[in-house]
């Protein structure tokens, strides 16, 4: 078969031989497979293989970035921001917030983090990613203000490959919510393969979102490493819709004793969409809390996957995990898939998992319709009381309203 | 492990073996093994096709690694494909003909051969090593026009049955272990119940591995026709050895429009001591094509025995109303690992399916949960129900789910819960307190926590399994 892309170290400018020699070692790695397939266990319902080979010709990581882009300010909510383009740190903003309390700089490729389950995307961002930014955030500072990342890509890219690795640190009893804001209405297609890792010192608190502005015709895929210390938090919250193909592989650690996990999903599909999110969530240690709630909107060719993992370790006794999926189809074509999946090796555990995926209710439309409610809008009714139970968990008032804002706007867009 | 400790080991009770002389096959795995086994059963030419068919795709295939019980390589060349006790090479017309120690071994192993002996109305087909050694009842079933019989006997008597429906739902490829029985397949049981007629008593098939270095590949086969029933039994036993056995067996079941075959398993092959050493490693591949409009298949297991188990007992769902069963009760302790689940493949209208599993964990134990849950496209109005749970006792043990749902259809719903837990402390205190001792109390809150799967077993069957879950987790509380 015809390769369908074409990636060179070379192509990186100002990188040591050493460096040199590293990415090429990974990128010799990731061409013994290629891109992976449904072979592959991460991969069970998805063959990004086909699903890249058919929509690109030749796949190259030599784009090069436009000079200056405009981008269009959240006025919704108060904000500090950053600004990323292709994946390198442009701006940033903290006008909310007291001096030298968030550090920020480029990410420094010297270090290296492994990840517990090497996957072929992986190689590839290690042996291809440039840019990113490295956040840290002081020791007892809590920021008063979310952080939104502008992510936008130049308009140029086409049949390329964006690759980055972003870190965050927060200190002890620091706190952040961070809001991942991808802005791109690009009708091009490229692949962007990203790289983030958190790490949660004691007593830390982070709230992670991620959303999109725009429809647009590229491909995601990010694995987001997190370790998390002792009386720690992190809620992820993944609103993002509209991508084409997008792919979220999120590994958590509980490292220490009460760290606390949740992932919130709600995510309303359309066209031919594909989202996809991939969770394993390691109980390394005892009284630790994982919390899990997906919920999928399917309409259209679009497809929704989960697959979460729960990892309870020998000596992880006394963990309380949970997880849920369940998911609305409105259209014959389109189609979930989940693979809910536990792995305990301790005993006082309390895990459980349930998954679902059905039709709307029709007796419940039929109601609203005996009630003067068009059928359309009963859909939606009955839509937005799914999702709704997600919605509500959204943190800060300000940023709650802009958020459901946005899904609204999605349902009815479908 | 010396014979005569084998002996005095009172934990496995089947452990002992009978002492008869044996044909065997040449040792290994090669066209002419497959000739001998052919020869010897004096198959039709057509069947030694097949047979080299499967031969020649097994050699392009590759043992499946994805599973999470590892086993050490298995060396095919040092295998025996066929152990037959001599006495049984001209299978014997009547009782009086088969060997004493093989009646022996039966009435040991409490499983009536003797018509006149047997009371509770259960036809047996004994299955000895490579060899199927009697069949009880047969005349009683003749004159309904059903045919149970062992496979060989129906390869030569209803060639025409075999040849339509053997590999129908276990295609000749299909994976690496059902190939390898489709070559090398000794014996096993077929039944074929006509148009209308519902089976008068229970049909069952007894399996004993007995010769040292064999594996038993038996091949099970059953038709419903329209508008037929028919239950059958399946249990197992082996004697106990410190070597590995391999047991990769086939079951293909097709139900045509109104029938429905009820399928229960007591599992219970040597499982190693407890060390983890010997036992018997139980590949096996089990499968049934509900066919027919409303036709069902109902899949009912209890699996406490085998080192390794590793079985998916699935339902193709083809017709329209059909509906599809699985209920489970995997018990595992010591070394023992068992990796079990089942597949439902709903394709046709309104089909439905339920999942009931249960797993129970103990000493160094792993137990996996692992499904697959498909509604395909045109499957509108289907359902399905999963529940697996799984039992944790002792930290030393793990228990796994890995389900697997895929829906593809609108109107169809599929619903998926499963819990992991251990024993309530309460309700062990609120036993002892009523003055049960640990273990008594342990088989109480176990046996209430399988409830839903024993009461699918036939009576005389969930009596014995009941015993069975006490038994195997005997000693792994306190």
């Amino acid at each position: 078969m015809k390769n369908f892309y074409n990636f060179k170290v070379d192509n990186i400018k100002g990188i040591s031989a050493q460096e040199k020699e590293f990415r090429n070692k990974e990128l010799d790695l990731f061409s013994k497979n290629g891109f992976p397939n449904k072979r592959e266990e991460a991969w069970k319902f998805t063959d990004l293989n086909t699903i890249l080979s058919k929509n690109f010709a030749n796949i190259s990581n030599d784009y090069v970035s436009l000079k200056e882009k405009k981008f269009e300010f959240i006025k919704e909510f108060d904000h500090n921001y950053l600004y990323v383009l292709d994946g390198k740190l442009v701006s940033n903003e903290f006008k909310f917030e007291d001096k030298n309390k968030v550090l920020i700089k480029e990410y420094d490729y010297k270090k290296q983090i492994p990840v517990r389950n090497q996957n072929s995307l992986n190689l590839l961002n290690n042996a291809l990613a440039t840019g990113g930014y490295y956040i840290e955030i002081t020791k007892d500072y809590k920021l008063k203000k979310p952080l939104v990342i502008y992510n936008q890509f130049s308009e140029s890219i086409k049949e390329q490959i964006v690759s980055y690795k972003n870190s965050l640190i927060l200190n002890e009893n620091s706190e952040l919510t961070i809001i991942n804001y991808t802005d791109t209405n690009s009708k091009n297609n490229f692949f962007v393969n990203s790289f983030d890792y958190f790490k949660l010192k004691k007593d830390s608190y982070l709230k992670n979102i991620f959303i999109n502005k725009d429809r647009c015709n590229c491909y995601f895929h990010n694995y987001l490493k997190s370790d998390l210390e002792q009386n720690t938090n992190l809620d992820n919250y993944i609103l993002s819709t509209g991508l084409k193909f997008n792919k979220i592989d999120i590994e958590i650690n509980l490292n220490e004793e009460n760290a606390k996990s949740s992932i919130f999903s709600a995510l309303s599909l359309g066209r031919e969409e594909h989202q996809e999110i991939k969770s394993s969530i390691n109980h390394n240690f005892k009284n630790c809390q994982s919390y899990q709630k997906i919920k999928n909107v399917l309409n259209d060719k679009s497809r929704g996957v989960y697959q979460g993992k729960i990892f309870v370790k020998q000596e992880a006794q006394k963990t309380d995990a949970y997880q849920l999926s369940k998911a609305l189809l409105l259209n014959d074509n389109a189609e979930f898939d989940a693979k809910p999946e536990l792995e305990i090796y301790a005993d006082d555990v309390k895990c459980s998992h349930g998954s679902t995926s059905g039709s709307i209710d029709l007796n419940s439309i039929h109601y609203l319709k005996s009630r003067g409610i068009p059928e359309k809008e009963a859909f939606q009714m009955l839509i937005n009381g799914f999702l709704s139970e997600i919605l509500e968990k959204l943190p800060e008032d300000d940023l709650k309203k802009f958020l459901t804002q946005k899904i609204g706007r999605q349902i009815n867009g479908c | 492990m010396k014979t005569e400790d084998l002996k005095n080991n009172k934990d496995y009770k089947y452990g002992f073996t009978t002492d008869v002389e044996n044909i065997r096959s040449p040792k290994g795995l090669s066209e002419e093994t497959i000739r001998f086994i052919s020869n010897i059963k004096k198959e039709p030419k057509w069947m030694l096709e097949w047979r080299l068919k499967a031969f020649n795709r097994l050699k392009a295939l590759k043992e499946p690694d994805w599973q999470k019980p590892k086993y050490p390589k298995i060396n095919y060349q040092d295998l025996y494909y066929y152990s037959a006790p001599k006495s049984a090479s001209d299978k014997p017309k009547s009782l009086g003909e088969i060997d004493p120690k093989i009646l022996e071994t039966y009435k040991k192993l409490g499983i009536p051969l003797d018509e006149q002996k047997r009371l509770n109305g259960i036809a047996v087909d004994a299955v000895f090593d490579s060899v199927s050694v009697a069949t009880t009842f047969k005349d009683e079933l003749t004159k309904k026009g059903i045919i149970f019989c062992s496979i060989s006997e129906a390869i030569q008597k209803h060639p025409d049955l075999v040849k339509k429906y053997l590999g129908s739902v276990i295609p000749l490829s299909d994976h690496y272990f059902a190939t390898l029985n489709s070559a090398v397949f000794t014996d096993g049981s077929f039944v074929y119940i006509p148009p209308n007629t519902k089976c008068p008593m229970e049909l069952s098939t007894y399996f004993r591995i007995n010769a040292s270095e064999t594996g038993q590949f038996e091949r099970t086969l059953i038709i419903a026709d329209k508008g037929s029933y028919v239950s059958y039994l399946e249990g197992c036993t082996a004697p106990m050895r410190d070597e590995n056995q391999l047991h990769a067996a086939n079951v293909e079941l097709v139900a045509l429009d109104d029938a429905e075959i009820k399928y229960s398993t007591v599992q219970n092959w040597y499982p190693g001591d407890e060390n983890g050493v010997g036992g018997i490693y139980n590949f096996v591949t089990k499968r049934g094509a509900c066919r027919g409009k409303n036709s069902k298949i109902s899949w009912t297991q209890v699996e406490t025995g085998s080192a390794i188990t590793w079985k998916y007992p699935s339902c193709i769902l083809q017709g329209d109303n059909s509906v599809g069963e699985f209920y489970s009760i995997a018990i595992t302790n010591n070394h023992q690992k068992a990796d079990t689940g089942t597949k439902m493949i709903h394709l046709g209208k309104n089909t439905k399916s339920k999942i009931i599993s249960k797993g129970i964990s103990a000493g160094k134990a792993d137990n996996m949960y692992r499904g697959l849950v498909e509604v395909k496209n045109k499957a509108s109005n289907s359902r399905n129900y999963t529940q697996c749970d799984s039992l944790l006792m002792g930290n030393k043990c793990g228990a796994h789910t890995i389900p697997y749902i895929k829906n593809n259809n609108s109107t169809s719903t599929i619903e998926h819960e499963a819990t992991t837990t251990k024993i309530n402390e309460e309700q062990l205190y609120y036993c002892n307190q009523r003055g049960l001792d640990q273990e008594e109390a342990v088989s109480l809150i176990v046996n209430g926590f399988c409830k839903e799967v024993l009461q699918q077993l036939p009576m005389e069957f969930a009596v014995e399994a009941q015993k069975l879950v006490a038994i195997s987790l005997e000693g792994s509380v306190g």
